[in-house]
């Protein structure tokens, strides 16, 4: 049983109770309801009458059972009633459109312009009080709910892959709606049901209150508190049981079909709550910039870097020992699939880490334009914010998300650049146009007022790396920047951030990319990482002329290039953080593994003095 | 291989954009004038950028869309003609495997049961032996027999799309349009996945249109091949011919810009090609790739080229066409 079931528990064995004495209220041996005792009428409660008796000296328990029976059966039943025919009516506008979608959804709509209240109203007046026209007059109230809320949520559902995948296979579509459509409709239809029966318990009790509902000596919820409105001064009592039951028998069910929405959902509910409300971090306090004398060599030495998940179930290691030196004027890439850690260590170098994750040992040493070296793993928010854009800058691989969609691009630029210079507007506007004109973006004079939706992808790529070199930063790391985009702006990219190292001169560059191909066009040196390691490291020709670790090698040969009739495959996936494999992490689908492979994390070897590999038996397998 | 199984004729969607509150609709085709066939044990490849029109040529090819002219012809049956309960067991020759492996699969149900829907729906084989036959088509797939109780978000992308493969399977198609099935799974992945798909065609005889823009993927995977742009075909033939010595210029610039592992002598900046995909509402006259095009000339904006045969079974819109080698390490 996970947490989600766990957390049905409470509210199922409540709505079983109420469910329980309702149904079994003929059984139950409870005082006949109409059986007045007018000497003991507003008498308080005692152990004869446990909640008291009425105006006419009936007893109130027994009262509040039958009626919750009536309330609750006129509540459900039509809340049910509704719901089936407008998710019926939801369902068919939604996947079939067009002439379908008229005579259901919008006629029901009709229903939506008329006052709730109202529209009860008129059919009690018809057809007469009575628990029946009741139960017609709310269903009839409630079903275009429903079926708006089925039909937007049919509308979304019916687009993906998988509906159309039905639709390829053949299925036909009453079939695809029952099994396919419904079950992912689901969660929005829980929560409307919740919402319905709690409103028509209310309005059940208002028109019962009204005296159109249920017709008297017939308990009911809303008729108590009728009665017992009149009755307040003599025993306020009266007033409260109704109340309390109606509200706990609301909050119960809204609480109940909360909860059943999230057991249903098949890929389980995370932990959640607030951020602020999450225990504190054990991270290193963040120390003050240690500035220590400059040794004038690396732009940036990362050593030993680990990121540690802080999750519910204690630490996880997502990134370990990571280290690697970017020289100036140097363009090292980090390459790795997906959960590697590649993407990690490069959001820990501009401190953009999540929340949830910290750095949680090593060093980053970064050296400064101003000589003085600082120690990027230990920085706190305010002392990364001098050094983001100046200093250290990032480009994403997503330029859609990465800009506000809402300011133009030379409002972006500008704001950039302000942040760390201060000039007034006429140069800062001549220094955003030539930016953008250094980027290559057409036309710079006119694009400075576009908005980002008015790019396109590869213009936006080219406006984002603006941003991002705007005030000429030392280190520039770059996050599978072209991964989103077409062959030919792929290239015309990559021949950008080639010019730009050319033309500022210093410049590092750290590329961090799973495509090998783009690694071989632009990386000097490549670090190569696995399962959160880092597996291997060389100047890159060296590297893709000779892997010196299996996982290298095996990567270079799966690629589709070169003559070779069938692609080599690693067998299996990648780890899970939770599930590391003991020793080498990569040993569970290497060919080579032998059993001292797993038995320790093999050491860092150094097949020449500027390669690295994490193998105990490179120099035999490659 | 036999005659061809799928034949597309002059194959066109249009979807016309209003452009203002008050435009008048403009046609904007995604997909136009495309002439294509399929054979069986064939794995045609189509290649081109975002915006191209290779994802609604698979639809339609599938016979998800209706094409606003021209015709599907399946197995000498044109798709259009066929309506309802027959159009439904004709579906069952034609399997789709689509892009996004988390989206293609239900993520309520499991996935043998998914696997399954296709053995009931065309009662593939007898209700008792279901169970098996979805064992047998995850084996062939190579997933393992107590994955079918599980549900698609405990498998990684990889897995997934194994699954959505052995459900396309599952009907024992004669045709699968493959969209761009590998481009979301990670490099030691894609290698497993494009080596299954070849193995299928092999052992299943299928005919497949692979739709990809990795050109690496496509040379390695596809006898035929097909070069998309703005809508047309620009270029059509063996895969050999097309990537080996492309005849149009799109092609050529296409496997230029295209990265690859080996250094090559001539700078990236040489190689690469300028401007961007033309807006479809608004094509270029003449050839629609003469805009960024680095040998067209005045003659191109005249009218579209058609695409004249280069040698056997090879083809390219160009008035310039003609067999050029490139620099492409083999």
């Amino acid at each position: 049983m996970n947490r989600a079931q766990r957390k049905l528990i409470l509210p199922t064995a409540i709505a079983a109770i109420i469910a329980a004495l309702v149904l079994l209220a003929p059984f139950l041996p409870l005082a006949d309801v109409r059986l007045m005792d007018i000497p003991g009428r507003f008498s308080a409660p005692s152990s004869e009458h446990w909640l008291g008796q009425d105006e006419f000296g009936r007893d109130v328990l027994s009262r509040l059972i039958w009626g919750g029976r009536a309330s609750l059966f006129i509540a459900i039943g039509s809340a049910l009633a509704a719901a089936v025919i407008g998710t019926t009516l939801g369902l068919l506008g939604g996947f079939f459109r067009g002439f379908v979608e008229v005579i259901t959804v919008r006629f029901s709509e009709v229903i939506l312009c008329l006052p709730p209240l109202l529209l009860a109203l008129l059919v009690v007046t018809i057809l007469g009080a009575g628990t029946w026209p009741l139960i017609l007059a709310l269903t009839l109230l409630y079903t275009p709910n429903y079926a708006r809320v089925v039909y937007a949520a049919t509308l979304q559902v019916r687009s993906l892959d998988f509906v159309t995948a039905q639709t390829a296979m053949g299925a036909h579509p009453v079939q695809i709606l029952a099994r396919t459509v419904l079950p992912n409709i689901l969660p929005p239809l829980l929560v409307q049901m919740s919402l319905v029966v709690a409103s028509a318990m209310v309005i059940e009790s208002g028109l019962s209150f009204l005296g159109l509902g249920v017709v008297p000596p017939t308990p009911s919820w809303g008729l108590m508190i009728r009665a017992a409105r009149g009755a307040m001064e003599q025993q306020w009592l009266l007033l409260v049981w109704p109340s309390l039951a109606l509200a706990g028998t609301i909050l119960t069910f809204n609480l109940l079909c909360d909860r059943l929405q999230s057991a249903l959902d098949p890929r389980g509910v995370t932990g959640g709550g607030a951020l602020w409300l999450r225990r504190g971090r054990n991270a290193p306090a963040p120390t003050p910039v240690a500035k220590v004398a400059a040794e004038a060599d690396a732009l940036l030495r990362v050593e030993d870097m680990s990121i540690r998940l802080h999750a519910e179930t204690g630490m996880i290691e997502l990134v370990r020992g990571v280290s690697f030196t970017v020289m100036p004027g140097e363009t090292r890439a980090i390459v790795g699939e997906s959960g590697s850690g590649k993407t990690l260590t490069g959001l820990a170098l501009t401190g953009l880490l999540p929340d949830v994750l910290s750095i949680s040992g090593g060093r980053a040493l970064f050296n400064t334009r101003d000589g003085t070296q600082v120690d990027l793993s230990k920085l706190d928010e305010d002392a990364f914010r001098t050094l983001r854009g100046r200093e250290v800058s990032m480009v994403f691989q997503d330029a859609a998300a990465a800009l506000n969609p809402v300011l133009r691009i030379g409002e972006q630029l500008g704001e950039a650049i302000r942040a760390h210079n201060d000039i007034d507007d006429a140069a800062l506007n001549k220094r955003v146009v030539a930016l953008l004109r250094q980027v290559g973006l057409p036309d710079p004079e006119s694009r400075v007022r576009s908005y980002p939706h008015e790019l396109s992808g590869g213009q936006r790529q080219r406006a984002m790396i603006a941003v991002a070199v705007a005030n000429e930063p030392r280190l520039l790391i770059a996050d599978e920047p072209t991964t989103a985009l077409d062959p030919t702006i792929q290239a015309q990219i990559l021949t950008l951030f080639q010019t730009l190292k050319d033309e500022t001169e210093g410049m590092g560059l750290i590329f961090v990319t799973h495509d090998l191909a783009v690694v071989a066009e632009i990386a000097d040196q490549v670090t190569v990482m696995y399962a959160g390691e880092v597996v291997e490291e060389g100047p890159v020709d060296q590297v893709f002329a000779r892997p010196r670790h299996p996982y290298t090698a095996a990567l270079i040969a799966s690629v589709p290039e070169g003559g070779a009739d069938r692609l080599v495959a690693i067998p299996g996936t990648v780890p899970t953080p939770h599930n590391m494999p003991p020793g080498c992490r990569f040993a569970p689908r290497c060919d080579h593994a032998i059993a001292a492979c797993s038995a320790a994390m093999p050491d860092i070897e150094r097949p020449a003095p500027d390669r690295r590999t994490r193998c105990i038996r490179w120099e035999e397998v490659t | 291989m036999t005659g061809p199984l799928v034949q597309a004729h002059g194959l066109g969607r249009n979807f016309p954009m209003r452009q203002g509150l008050l435009g008048r609709p403009r046609d904007v085709w995604a997909v136009r004038d495309v002439d294509l066939t399929v054979a069986r044990g064939e794995t045609l490849g189509v290649v081109g950028e975002s915006g191209c029109g290779k994802s609604t040529l698979g639809r339609m090819m599938m016979g998800l869309d209706a094409p606003t002219t021209g015709s599907v012809e399946f197995d000498g049956r044109d798709l259009a003609d066929v309506k309802g309960g027959e159009r439904r067991r004709l579906a069952r020759r034609m399997q789709m495997v689509f892009q996004d492996p988390f989206g293609s699969l239900d993520p309520r149900r499991s996935v043998g049961a998914q696997i399954a829907d296709g053995l009931r729906i065309h009662n593939i084989v007898p209700s008792d032996k279901i169970a098996e036959e979805v064992l047998r088509l995850t084996e062939q797939v190579g997933l393992s027999p107590e994955s079918v109780r599980r549900r698609p978000h405990e498998f990684s992308g990889g897995q997934r799309q194994r699954v959505a493969i052995a459900r396309a399977l599952a009907t024992r198609p004669d045709f699968i349009v493959a969209d761009e099935p590998v481009s979301a799974l990670d490099v030691s992945i894609q290698a497993q996945v494009v080596n299954l798909l070849m193995d299928l065609r092999q052992d299943l005889d299928l005919a497949m249109l692979f739709i990809s823009h990795d050109l690496h993927v496509v040379r390695h995977l596809c006898n035929r091949i097909v070069v998309m742009y703005l809508g047309r075909i620009v270029e059509e033939g063996p895969a050999a011919k097309v990537f080996g010595t492309p005849a149009h210029p799109y092609t050529r610039a296409l496997l230029e810009s295209t990265p690859s592992l080996e250094p090559r002598h001539a700078a990236l900046g040489d190689r690469v090609l300028p401007g961007e995909l033309p807006s479809p509402m608004n094509p270029p006259s003449g050839c629609p790739f003469r805009t960024r095009c680095p040998i067209a000339e005045p003659a191109c904006a005249q009218a579209v080229p058609p695409l004249t045969p280069q040698e056997d079974g090879w083809r390219a819109a160009c008035i310039k066409a003609g067999p050029v080698k490139i620099a492409e390490p083999a």
